[in-house]
């Protein structure tokens, strides 16, 4: 445990060669290979390597004419073939490209990119229009890419944290081809290979695994609109089915999406068969969507060993780990009791079990499972938080030297320095990743240790007004202690005669009961009062501080009188 | 693609687009109020953008991405499309 095994291609001094380099190897020798296509029900468009490389450089010396290197730049664009164009004129003009989302859709978006644009001091923003018009002057000549070190910041990757207080991860020129190289390695992806995406390219999982690995390799990306996708799932798995793609990527809310509600009619005429890696990540994985999945679209020719679960963050630039390919997915049950104990191990018989989804081995990276407090290295097993060290490990917070030096220098009780700490906890088992939860939303009540997730699942299935609707589980500090607190939506209608004060009263006792500790408060609220990002994620973080300042909109809430005490009054509206 | 429907009764849109939510929801149909906000039935911005893509495959229209943040019920986004498609 802890050799880093050197990814080839990696920092390596002199002989670097960049993203940049790779994408430009392809232009120069197969010119005519397709690079990026873009698909709509309407049209296609198809940009090879040379055009692409040829735009590359009308984009850059666009850009250096108006920035000076080392600024930054907001690439907010529509889905399409404009984000690689300008992304790689950012890296041709030698500033630095952050991705953001498109412009004018939500307004909730437009305060994201004003504050990231604030955050990261951009010098311009390149929306459709003006991409469009950088590329005219194709004349050729010039421009090459800015020379880089493997210590260059390559570009800005904003995190999906809150949208007033958003964290730009550097990462750097270095970790950008290790991390590709380390994915190549991990799943055997080539030159000869096709990609299939309908991420948008602010998010890492779209940009890393889906845009920019396909380009610095040689593949072909076939990209298509979230929106579109989320209109017509169907279509995703059409655009596969019609280009051969071998890879797609996509957090578990989409495969759960396709396997519920998609009709037999839809999907008959559907071949799955060429699909090989279906990659699962950015999001926590539900075995039963794995299962479903898999079921669902085994008629298509879809084999279960194209499930690939994978576990990352982009201040590892994405991929820390991912299962092993053409293996079926590696769900085990582990005992409940140990778990909250902080141990995965099988269980005794007739004990409660927890399903969990291994995500591989990681390989080229350093990954211990350390005491987040004592910083302790803990055995096989044993769960802890996830530290990673290595040549995908990004340089920092854009101008937070803090936040930095906390999260991306952490040093072991064993004096073991350049950690970066995730803040999520899991365990090794067999050498395989399992990861538990979140470290921020684990509950620990009594010496236990509780996921809210399985909180949350114990709940919905105690009561038939719960059933099928959202909750948020969390822990509210009173004193020295933790309380657990649970967040129920229930219809209205659902409440009968009784109330709601006994139905919460009822739902307490019964999860206490369950759970064998203490619920310090359930509070019964209205549908769509469990604020959810999204994808579907349930915002514990931010339901724990509403909670707190008193903002659900309950119907009933019964409340130990300790947690009252910390607590602003909860509005009971009727 | 389905044919764009000549002409379309208000209750018949209604009644197929609680269809439609009814079954994301994974809940009888009769118990969704037409008048009560999606978001308050359960319907996530996920589930809300399919839905989008099933009026549009069914009448033949292009509905912004945001149609059912801006017609929030199933009543108004029923004469969102009436409007829509009486425009042709």
């Amino acid at each position: 445990m802890g050799a880093t095994e050197e990814v080839q291609g990696g920092p390596a001094g002199a002989g670097f060669r960049s993203f940049a380099d790779g994408f430009r190897a392809t232009a120069e020798e197969q010119p005519e290979r397709v690079a990026v296509r873009f698909c709509t029900a309407e049209r296609e468009e198809a940009v090879t390597y040379g055009a692409l490389e040829a735009t590359a450089r009308a984009v850059g010396r666009w850009i250096g004419g108006r920035c000076a290197p080392g600024e930054r730049v907001l690439l907010s664009l529509s889905p399409g073939t404009g984000f690689a164009k300008a992304f790689l004129g950012c890296l041709y003009a030698g500033v630095l490209p952050v991705p953001v989302p498109a412009r004018g859709t939500y307004a909730r978006q437009e305060a994201r990119i004003a504050a990231i644009a604030a955050d990261c001091g951009a010098a311009l923003v390149l929306d459709d229009d003006l991409v469009e018009s950088a590329q005219l002057p194709a004349d050729g000549g010039g421009g090459t890419p800015a020379a880089v070190a493997p210590r260059t910041v390559a570009f800005l990757q904003y995190t999906s944290g809150s949208t007033d207080d958003p964290k730009g991860v550097m990462v750097s020129h270095g970790a950008l081809v290790h991390n590709i190289r380390l994915l190549a390695r991990n799943q055997g992806w080539h030159s000869g290979m096709t990609w299939c995406s309908w991420l948008p390219a602010h998010h890492d999982m779209g940009l890393i695994a889906m845009l920019l690995a396909p380009l610095h390799l040689g593949g072909t990306v076939v990209l298509m609109s979230p929106t579109d996708f989320l209109k017509r799932p169907v279509s995703w798995l059409r655009l596969i089915d019609r280009y051969g793609a071998e890879v797609s990527c996509a957090p578990d809310f989409a495969y759960d999406l396709c396997a519920r509600k998609l009709g037999e009619e839809q999907t008959a005429d559907l071949d799955l068969s060429r699909w090989r890696q279906a990659l699962n990540g950015a999001e926590p994985i539900d075995p039963a969507t794995l299962a479903r999945f898999a079921e669902r679209f085994e008629s298509a020719g879809f084999r279960r060993e194209a499930l690939t679960p994978g576990y990352g963050l982009a201040e590892a630039t994405l991929c820390v780990s991912s299962a092993a390919v053409d293996e079926p997915p590696d769900v085990r049950l582990f005992d409940a009791a140990g778990l909250a104990g902080g141990v995965l191990r099988p269980p005794g018989p007739d004990a409660a079990t927890v399903p969990l989804v291994g995500c591989g081995a990681a390989r080229g990276l350093d990954v211990r499972i350390v005491g987040p407090d004592s910083g302790r290295e803990r055995p096989e097993g044993t769960i802890g938080e996830v530290w990673v060290r290595g040549g995908s490990v990004a340089l920092g917070y854009w101008r937070r030297p803090e936040e930095t030096a906390r999260v991306f220098e952490a040093v072991t009780a064993a004096g073991e320095g350049g950690f970066l700490r995730t803040g999520d906890l899991g365990a090794r088992v067999g050498g395989e990743l399992f990861v538990t939860g979140r470290l921020k939303e684990m509950i620990s009540v009594r010496g236990r240790n509780l996921y809210p997730q399985d909180i949350e699942r114990e709940l919905r299935s105690l009561e038939p007004a719960f059933h099928g609707l959202p909750s948020a589980a969390f822990g509210v500090p009173v004193g020295a202690r933790e309380e657990i607190v649970v967040v129920q939506e229930v219809r209205a209608r659902d409440l009968g005669d009784e109330g709601p004060e006994a139905l919460a009263r009822r739902a307490r006792a019964a999860l206490s009961a369950r759970l064998g500790v203490r619920v310090g408060g359930v509070v019964l609220v209205r549908l769509g009062q469990v604020r959810r990002t999204t994808s579907g994620k349930v915002q514990r973080t931010l339901m724990r501080t509403l909670f707190r300042a008193g903002t659900p909109q309950a119907f009933h809430a019964v409340l130990d009188p300790e947690l009252r005490t910390v607590l602003a009054p909860v509005r009971q509206p009727r | 693609m389905p044919e764009p429907t000549a002409r379309v009764e208000p209750d018949e849109i209604r009644r197929w687009l609680s269809e439609r939510a009814a079954y994301y929801l994974e809940r009888p149909v009769e118990e969704l109020d037409p008048g009560a906000p999606l978001a308050e039935l359960g319907l996530d911005s996920v589930y809300a953008l399919t839905l989008c893509g099933d009026v549009e495959d069914r009448y033949g229209l292009v509905l912004e991405p945001s149609a059912a943040w801006d017609h929030p019920t199933l009543d108004a986004l029923t004469a969102h499309l009436l409007a829509a498609l009486e425009r042709g």
